[in-house]
């Protein structure tokens, strides 16, 4: 028995040391990233790789100084944020109306919506390059703050639905009963206990702005540059640069590391649309 | 008095939902209806990118035609390419995903904080995972590396046979994730009690991983299937920053195929045209599969 309790210890170390591992394969390139962010180019290219060195900071000062990296932030953060904002706002009611009320073609609509999501960004890109041409909104914050709601408040509908459900109507209807009209019973009770999901749904859609490449790359120029665009400028004919841009990355990747792990048990559900709770 | 009760008749019941959803319908709908009128009426057209729209010369279906058609098109190459990389991506994510969700299903101390750092690689800048692929499959880098100490070869992952390969392996790195945490989600809410019958029984853990968890988690699987192959399909960022399409055709899915089509060609219209097969592909493969999950989900 006790020689049996020994291996069965045994082997749950061996699956100890296999997740650890397994979880270190994953993150062991974005580590190695991070790291080459404080690499001189000589040790970027060394074949064999190099694993221990003196850190460098002139990277940072590079695209500090010379790149202009702060604008490309600024740009990211007021497109980021306002589409984001707008997003909620206009996507509340519309949420509210699909958990709370029951009305004809209800499904009907949200797949439409749904469906819409799934529109790829590079297919319609050069037709909304010409659409921003007439309207004279190329290269600007406005153009993209409004475009990406296509597909941002298809997902904060489908997100926020099964957050709003999951809360018992009941206590609205309570609270009706109390005299409370629908929207104060909704302003009072169900908005505060759904915060918690909006919060969550928000950061979500920051992240997919935050991150957004083929939109934000066709539809700028050199006024709305977003970060994840900027990769272009690393990519010059005398070779990539690429220690100023690692060090960009690392720096445009950060807050959202640190926004994903902050909302990590939202993660799953966010992932699926709602479709999963984790 | 008739104005009283008039004033007090309830609205039609339909009204205040209408009214809730009317701005994101409005909103939605009126960019969705602008760009795919522009989109269609760009895809009738023969103009050269850069020119202005006053230039341009409708010529009805013709490009659609000379997509589908004409023996000089690459966009039968392109649809091949595409389902490699949708191959490619999608079973070995599953597979990987799955084990090693099996292999976290248990109980150990930080186990949650180990899920949780696997979200890293899914909310990464993808340009940037982009550029990352592109250093580290360079012929001095950190995969050839690998390579070499285990088998003590180097590959050209920038060559035309090995390219697609490259892309695929950082989607699966970036993206088995994915399926490790959702999988993962799922196996963590699955019912005991049918494992503990089957114990009672003798059934080995084979057995009970084949009769129980696999039929229970299909409906999930499906569902991240489908996920994941809507995102697959519409992928362009990674691959257009690691080798925009090429080199030749090689990574030329069907995203790169319409980029490459109406910047690198300059052809707006066959390009919009295939932006017009792209979406409805991906809506139309997307019914399907979600039809059929439906269906399984029904007989399961």
């Amino acid at each position: 028995m006790k020689v049996k309790n020994r291996g069965a210890l045994l082997g749950s170390r061996i699956l100890d040391l296999l997740t650890i591992a397994v979880v270190a394969a994953f993150l062991f390139p974005y580590l190695f990233m991070v790291s080459s962010a404080f690499k001189t180019r000589l040790e970027t290219f060394a074949y064999p790789p190099v694993w221990l060195f003196t850190p460098t900071f002139e990277h940072f000062e590079n695209i500090f100084d010379n790149m202009n990296i702060l604008f490309y932030m600024k740009n990211s953060t007021i497109i980021a944020v306002c589409s984001t904002l707008l997003t909620i706002f206009i996507a509340i009611p519309a949420t509210y109306s699909f958990a709370r009320y029951r009305f004809r073609y209800k499904e009907g609509v949200a797949y439409g919506f749904l469906f819409l999501q799934m529109v790829p960004g590079i297919s319609i890109v050069f037709a909304l390059f010409f659409i921003a041409r007439a309207l004279n909104l190329f290269d600007t914050h406005i153009f993209l703050i409004v475009v990406y709601l296509l597909w941002n408040i298809p997902y904060a509908i489908w997100m926020m639905r099964g957050f709003v459900e999951g809360i018992p109507v009941e206590l609205e209807e309570s609270a009706m009963v109390d005299g409370a009209s629908r929207f104060k019973a909704f302003r009072l009770i169900t908005l505060p206990l759904m915060a918690g999901g909006v919060a969550a749904t928000a950061i979500l859609i920051f992240i997919g702005v935050w991150n957004e490449f083929s939109l934000a790359f066709f539809l700028t120029s050199t006024n709305a540059r977003t970060m994840p665009t900027t990769i272009a400028f690393f990519m010059t004919h005398s070779g990539i640069k690429w220690g100023p841009m690692f060090a960009t990355a690392t720096i445009g990747t950060l807050p959202v590391v640190i926004f994903a792990l902050l909302v990590r048990r939202y993660f799953i559900s966010a992932l699926t649309f709602g479709a999963v709770k984790g | 008095m008739n104005g009283d009760i008039r004033s007090r008749r309830r609205w039609p019941t339909w009204l205040g939902p209408a009214i809730l959803i009317l701005p994101a319908f409005a909103v939605v709908f009126s960019i969705a209806a602008y760009s795919a009128f522009s989109l269609f009426q760009l895809s009738t057209v023969d103009l050269t990118f850069g020119e202005p729209f006053r230039l341009a010369e409708g010529v009805g279906l013709q490009n659609y035609q000379w997509l589908l058609t004409n023996e000089h098109s690459t966009f039968g190459a392109t649809v091949r390419i595409t389902i490699h990389y949708l191959l490619g991506t999608l079973i070995p994510e599953l597979l990987i995903g799955f084990a090693i969700a099996l292999l976290l299903n248990r109980k150990m101390r930080g186990n949650s904080l180990f899920t949780a750092l696997l979200i890293i690689p899914v909310v990464l800048m993808p340009s940037m995972v982009g550029l990352i692929g592109r250093l580290y499959f360079s012929y001095d880098g950190l995969i050839n590396f690998f390579f070499e100490s285990v088998t003590g070869v180097r590959h050209n992952w920038y060559g035309k046979d090995l390219a697609l390969v490259a892309v695929i392996l950082v989607d699966i790195w970036e993206w088995t994730p994915f399926f490790i945490l959702i999988l993962l989600a799922g196996l963590q809410t699955l019912p005991v009690e049918p494992f503990e019958a089957a114990r009672v029984d003798g059934a080995s853990r084979w057995q009970s991983f084949a009769h129980l968890t696999l039929p229970m988690m299909l409906p999930l699987i499906l569902t991240t299937l489908i996920l994941r192959f809507m995102d697959v399909l519409r992928l362009f960022d990674v691959i257009f920053v690691m080798f925009s399409g090429g080199p030749g055709t090689a990574t030329t899915t069907l995203p790169l195929y319409v980029y490459r089509t109406t910047l690198v060609q300059r052809d707006v219209g066959r390009g919009s045209a295939a932006s017009v097969m792209l979406i409805i592909i991906i809506v139309a493969l997307t019914v399907i599969l979600i039809k059929l999950r439906e269906r399984i989900k029904f007989e399961a």
